[in-house]
């Protein structure tokens, strides 16, 4: 992730102005036969786990494109297994409940870096760019230490308070109030409104996409997060989806049908989303350039 | 950042009560950062200079510079950082050079296809680390994986991708970078589609080659974006490498795999060596903030900008 995000126009890609048309098809050829490729490189893979997912037990070894005889027993075998239903559950509630949080305080802060300026805020505002120079493994044991002596240890609380406010979502939301119209606001001033209806009533419904797609990022990124969740997970029953897969492995090693059909569960929500909201996925990717 | 965007809001010095106000609209967010970010590095430096194990009821021993001169005569930090570094450079040609033939060789190509290549190439960003690592781990497994079905298919022996020493490292390289591959292609693809047309339109017509026109044009124009996924790359790459060795390898085999990052985890959780891990940590810290000066120093003076 990167505050200072590339100062140049990412136009979306598909605004290609209408030009006139040159026929070149060896070069078109070239150009989709390399897309192709790496279409199927991107693509193949996962289309493999979910396939490997569905094969019975005498099929796991075969490499045809599509299962004998397609099942599901694999799939209930992680169910019965593993509480997986519960772990997406707090998987789902830990993202949704960070995502929240860090659009709130990442608005409150916004605002206030974005509307004045004085000695202590400059000072938070030159912090904050710089927190993404700090990897988490360098400051991994104190918090560990923290964690456990507020008995927050294997809880949801350890997940979600270190993560209540981040920087990224700060410097995104500060970018686009900084490009609000100040008009508006003023004329919400003089209609009498504090700085709370200002930010709720005129900003909030004014920014939705942006606020949108980066709630749609953070959510992902909260939903894949593996690190931290290792540090401070203990049991399988309150583990995260990224953590039990991650136990399942171990326990079960090379049990390669209910491994791909865990694989494939812990990963169909962001699929899901991904085949509904395709295009704002790409473009908050893109935009705000992160990891 | 701060000095741009002038249309929009402009910022005040503020009156002592709207200070209070600001204050308290920055107290959420600094209390967390402060508490888990800055406050915990300072903790970690503090630590650095300890001999502990982690638990509440055993004594910190205070140590001095102790755990610094014992860990620069570890050979295992050494292996780490060499392999930091391949993991950091290695992953270069997948994250920029891959991506930019890809995007300049498709520049032209507009239309409903676009759209779909779009989206299947940006599908592994979106995916888990986790479920990444399972599913290679699957496809490159040595007897039954369907790569190695393929080579043996082909007469030749199957290569233990995760298990020979020798590969080891190259393998889990690109796993990282596969993850990548798509959305640096998008990226810089969307950086071409930025640059007006019409100048390479003009050069065009005085007579440029394709060649001339992608060196002397398009590539000044993209480094940006070029030294952004660069820096992003050398910062973070060695990092994204993490949970792939620590699901697939463990650093092994024979610490062919290990790195920085994984060798701090490892002194930290795996041995509980307290005053090792945070010491290292302050090193690499120290590291990655050099790494990050230079970047810093490149992107402002090579970075050209239209306008």
């Amino acid at each position: 992730m990167n505050a200072e995000a590339p100062a140049i126009a990412l136009a979306p890609a598909q605004a290609s102005a209408p030009r006139q048309r040159v026929a070149r098809p060896p070069r078109e050829f070239g150009a989709h036969l390399m897309l192709a490729l790496l279409s199927l490189l991107s693509v193949f893979p996962i289309y493999w786990m979910l396939v490997s997912g569905l094969r019975a037990d005498n099929d796991i070894f075969s490499t045809d494109l599509w299962p004998a005889a397609p099942s599901l027993d694999n799939f209930a075998y992680v169910i019965e297994s593993i509480p997986i239903g519960g772990m997406i559950l707090t998987t789902f509630m830990v993202a949704a409940v960070s995502t929240v949080l860090q659009l709130v305080t990442g608005l409150l802060a916004a605002y206030a870096f974005a509307r004045w300026r004085f000695a202590i805020s400059r000072v938070l505002f030159a912090l904050l760019t710089v927190t993404w120079l700090i990897p988490a493994q360098v400051i991994m044991v104190p918090n560990f230490v923290q964690v456990s002596a507020l008995g927050l240890l294997d809880t949801p609380g350890a997940l979600i308070i270190p993560h209540a406010a981040s920087a990224f979502a700060i410097m995104i939301l500060y970018q686009a109030i900084r490009s609000f119209p100040e008009e508006l606001i003023d004329a919400a001033r003089m209609d009498g409104g504090g700085h709370m209806t200002v930010l709720w009533r005129v900003m909030v419904p004014n920014m939705r996409p942006a606020l949108a797609s980066l709630g749609i990022l953070l959510f992902i990124s909260s939903w894949n997060e593996y690190f931290w969740p290792l540090l401070v997970t203990r049991s399988v029953e309150n583990a995260v989806v990224q953590i039990g897969l991650q136990m399942f492995m171990t326990q079960e090693g090379d049990q390669w049908g209910p491994l791909m059909a865990a694989a494939s569960l812990v990963s169909l929500p962001v699929l899901a989303l991904y085949l509904v909201l395709q295009r704002q996925i790409i473009e908050s990717f893109v935009k705000s350039g992160i990891r | 950042m701060t000095g741009r965007g002038a249309i929009g809001l402009r910022q005040r010095r503020p009156p002592a009560q709207h200070k209070a106000v600001a204050l308290l609209l920055l107290a959420p967010a600094t209390i967390t950062l402060v508490a888990w970010t800055y406050w915990p590095l300072l903790e970690s430096f503090r630590l650095s200079f300890f001999q502990w194990n982690i638990l509440p009821t055993t004594p910190q021993l205070f140590v001095g510079l102790e755990n610094y001169r014992r860990l620069l005569d570890l050979p295992e930090l050494n292996t780490a950082a060499i392999n930091t570094a391949i993991y950091t450079f290695g992953l270069l040609p997948l994250t920029i050079l891959l991506p930019l033939a890809v995007a300049l060789a498709t520049q032209r190509l507009s239309g409903p296809m676009r759209n779909l290549y779009r989206g299947l190439i940006f599908l592994p960003m979106i995916m888990a680390p986790v479920v990444v690592a399972i599913i290679w781990r699957w496809l490159l497994h040595p007897d039954h994986g369907l790569i190695n079905r393929g080579i043996t298919t082909f007469g030749f022996d199957p290569v233990r991708f995760l298990q020979d020493p020798d590969i080891a490292i190259w393998t889990i390289l690109f796993i990282t970078g596969w993850k990548l591959i798509g959305f640096s292609t998008i990226l810089i693809a969307a950086a071409i589609a930025g640059i007006d047309r019409h100048l390479s339109e003009a050069a065009r017509l005085d007579g440029a080659t394709e060649w001339q026109v992608t060196r002397e044009l398009t590539l000044p124009m993209l480094s940006p974006v070029l030294l952004f996924l660069t820096m992003l790359t050398v910062l973070h790459g060695a990092q994204w490498s993490f949970v792939y060795i620590n699901v697939l390898t463990q650093g092994g085999p024979r610490q062919a795999t290990t790195n920085l990052y994984y060798l701090l985890w490892d002194y930290g959780f795996g041995t509980f060596a307290i005053g090792w891990a945070t010491a290292a940590g302050m090193l690499l810290f120290a590291l990655f903030g050099v790494a990050a000066a230079i970047c810093m120093r490149l992107m402002s003076r090579y970075a050209v900008y239209e306008r």
